[in-house]
């Protein structure tokens, strides 16, 4: 009985103790949580709602139902715009999906300068965007000052047009964006790789498994989880391109690089206040694009989770 | 002990920031301060320190002895479309702002700014302003939303260095003046011939190309839209005369030759070309001469002329900039916020006035502006507002006459027709403008029709049918 009385007590004890700190806890993270709740969550559902109405600029008027989707994907722009992001997706996993594996694939092999190389192949992710995108302008530059131009003219080719040219210029926007932001996914890809065990590699090696060899089966099975990942969240991150075609292109030439959010800003900021309405409707077809990717992302994490 | 503290302190910070959240969120201004002052807030009020916040302080001590029921409160946001709507719809506009012409339609549409109609009356405004200008400021029921400060013309900016190098001067040093658009091909091939480098450029991007599109077309004939007798708008740009407009500006870039390599050129890039050397004349409005200085170029080398004619009209395009209140804003805010514009703009040459255009001019001159080009005003160059500041221009002028004597003339007694921008959907309008460009200029073979079909049909379908 007093045995039982004493575990009663001490259960009451834990159970207060357990209480004030989720308290505690709760408290610390309610500044945070405000934030989300009026930056995030907020805005979110608000976002949901305001696109069944009218608004003259950002005040809400009447209830119009669908009238903002109807508007919004009977736009002349609306299906070009959409094949123009998937174009962005497609040419990102082209071409910038598999470099930071070659890289860090690369240093990992690397024995000499390992650290130097990893210092120099994450500068580019260091460079402020605005600045990093101006000096990009600048190396595409469509006449003869422009970098890529000069370099042309070195071997006497006329210069090219890169970003003025409708066919390249998403392309090239990508080429950008690689350089510029594939130094965090080779980290990811560098991290894996330091994780795949020394021992399955030395035997490979000892067996005489060659570089290829030693990649398809011992490299490949210890990073699948993390490429796959990437994978997804490549095409999540490429899925909202806003900066560099607002930067580099405005959108141009002739709506060739305009992507789904680009339209989406155009929207809510260039319209003068007209098509505040058509924007909300525009990000909740946005989210619910991206809704499927990231169950796929939430699916593939488990099951990576599961296997490891 | 240590970590107790630790917890306690972490608790009040969380606490601090929660409330601070809240408080932020419910913030109201009020109108009057405890003396009984009427609160008036100044947008674009410059937050840099210097001279022009200097001139400013002084201006606003100046103004607050001279009218003691008025406080004022410098608001250092600067005007910006982008964030305009947001801060209007969150209350946090100041009551008084800077905006332009070509925005205050969208302003009065969508109820985000106070009518002055009442307090312009009562201070005397009736039939002191432009009607032509009046009415772009006002609604269908003829009630005033905004103070039109100042407004421009489309003339044409030229580089006298180069016109000078290619012999397209007067023996008194005056640039020549292209006639019209053909003419303007000619003087640009002269220069790309004599100098290689291009002799004109148009920005493409960020609505701009299109709103200078929209007065070369005029000149050609093509009128973009047309009201119904049922008040339903159409879109009536697919037409030859536009087409013709558009056809000119590929034959700017393929047939002659004379255009910058980059098609995809935003404002900015637009003026830096023109004072870096890279494109020998441009569009332009008097007002933008503030642009130059900081490219380096040096007001000796900036002339200006009136706009060219096209083949069927010779018109120009009528813009500028105006103040606003926002629609929270009381009458009494409404009548200091009018007291504070007239010490700058004014059809009466007050003492206030002139003191304030003198420090504006003296301003300019040290940040080696161009000083010379006189401004199309909001009302009759007989005012004696517009004598004092043209005088003092002249007087205080830093270039050759002759090197902005055409457009001088062209803005006292302008030869073309001046006509606003268009009524409805004018930025969409210049968007697909933009595009239109961008693709005449990006592919040699492009069909201009087939472009301006598609166009006239984008903006009939997305926007006019959506009003």
């Amino acid at each position: 009985m007093k045995a039982c009385e004493k575990k009663a007590a001490k259960k009451k004890l834990n159970g207060k103790n357990s209480l004030r700190n989720e308290i505690d806890a709760w408290v610390l993270m309610l500044p945070m949580i405000i934030i989300l709740y009026l930056f995030v969550w907020r805005s979110t559902v608000m976002g949901i709602v305001w696109s069944f109405f009218n608004m003259k600029a950002y005040s809400v008027r009447d209830f119009c139902g669908l009238d903002n989707y109807i508007k919004v994907l009977t736009h002349t722009h609306f299906l070009p715009t959409l094949f123009n992001t998937f174009k962005y997706v497609f040419w990102s996993l082209v071409i910038g999906y598999l470099p930071p594996l070659f890289i860090a694939i690369m240093i990992n092999e690397i024995i000499h300068f390992k650290n130097q190389f990893r210092v120099i192949i994450y500068i580019p992710a260091v460079i402020p965007g605005i600045a990093a995108m101006l000096m990009w302008y600048y190396i595409y530059y469509p006449d003869k000052t422009g970098l890529l131009n000069m370099l042309l003219g070195k071997i006497g080719i006329e210069p090219y047009q890169w970003l003025n040219n409708p066919k390249f210029t998403i392309i090239g926007l990508i080429i950008f964006s690689t350089w510029k932001g594939f130094a965090s996914a080779m980290l990811l890809y560098y991290a894996a790789l330091q994780s795949a065990s020394v021992e399955v590699y030395e035997a490979a090696l000892i067996d005489g498994a060659g570089p290829y060899r030693r990649l398809r089966h011992v490299t490949f099975p210890a990073i699948e989880g993390v490429l796959l990942l990437t994978f997804i969240r490549q095409i999540i991150g490429v899925f909202q391109v806003l900066q560099e075609p607002l930067a580099m292109t405005g959108g141009g030439p002739n709506g060739a690089s305009t992507s789904i959010s680009f339209q989406l800003y155009q929207y809510g900021f260039n319209s003068g206040g007209k098509a505040t309405g058509q924007a909300m409707a525009l990000g909740v077809i946005i989210f619910l694009i991206l809704i499927v990717f990231t169950i796929f992302y939430f699916w593939f994490n488990r099951k990576i989770e599961e296997r490891y | 002990m240590k970590k107790r503290y630790l917890r306690k302190l972490c608790f009040i910070m969380a606490a601090i920031l929660s409330v601070s959240v809240f408080s932020a969120c419910g913030e109201k201004a009020t109108d009057k301060d405890e003396q009984g002052r009427t609160v008036i807030s100044i947008g674009n009020y410059p937050s840099k320190e210097g001279e022009t916040r200097d001139i400013w302080d002084a201006k606003w001590k100046k103004f607050e002895e001279d009218n003691p029921d008025v406080k004022i409160e410098p608001d250092m946001w600067e005007f910006d479309i982008k964030t305009f709507y947001a801060k209007e719809a969150g209350g946090k506009l100041p009551n008084l702002f800077i905006s332009h012409y070509t925005e205050i339609g969208q302003y009065i549409d969508s109820e985000c700014v106070g009518k002055l109609t009442d307090v312009m009356k009562k201070r005397g405004y009736e039939g002191k302003f432009n009607p032509k200008i009046l009415k772009i400021v006002s609604d269908d029921k003829g009630d005033i939303y905004a103070f039109p400060t100042t407004s421009y013309l489309f003339g044409l900016y030229v580089n006298m260095d180069t016109f000078k190098e290619v012999g397209l001067v007067e023996e008194d040093g005056t640039p020549l003046q292209p006639k019209t658009w053909d003419e303007l091909a000619e003087y640009a091939v002269k220069i790309k011939e004599k100098t290689g480098k291009p002799g004109f450029a148009i920005p493409t991007t960020q609505n701009c190309g299109g709103w200078m599109f929209t007065c070369i077309a005029w000149g050609y004939g093509t009128v973009f839209m047309e009201q119904g007798e049922d008040g339903k708008w159409k879109a009536t740009f697919n037409s030859p005369e536009a087409e013709a407009a558009l056809q000119y500006i590929k034959d700017l870039k393929w047939k002659y030759d004379v255009l910058p390599a980059n098609s995809l050129i935003d404002y900015a890039e637009y003026f830096k070309l023109y004072a870096t050397g890279g494109a020998a004349m441009i569009i332009g409005g008097g007002s933008s001469v503030n642009q130059y200085p900081k490219y380096g170029m040096q007001p000796a080398s900036i002339g200006i002329v009136g706009i060219p004619a096209g083949p069927k009209r010779h018109v120009t395009l009528l813009g500028g900039t105006l103040y606003a209140v926002s629609k929270e804003s009381t009458e009494d805010q409404k009548d200091a916020a009018i007291r504070w514009l007239e010490t700058s703009f004014n059809y009466n040459a007050t003492e206030d006035f002139k003191a304030n255009k003198q420090k504006e001019i003296e301003r300019a001159l040290n940040d080696n502006q161009l000083v010379g080009v006189k401004t199309f005003k909001p009302w009759s160059n007989e005012t004696e507002s517009v004598k004092f500041e043209n005088e003092l221009i002249d007087k205080n002028r830093n270039v050759d006459l002759n090197n902005v004597r055409l457009y001088n003339e062209f803005i006292e007694n302008c030869p073309a027709e001046i006509q606003p921008e268009e009524p409805v959907c004018a930025q969409e309008l210049y968007a697909i403008l933009d595009g239109c460009i961008q693709e005449v200029l990006t592919n040699k073979d492009a069909n201009c029709k087939e472009i301006l079909e598609k166009a006239n049909y984008d903006f009939q379908q997305n926007y006019l049918d959506n009003l």
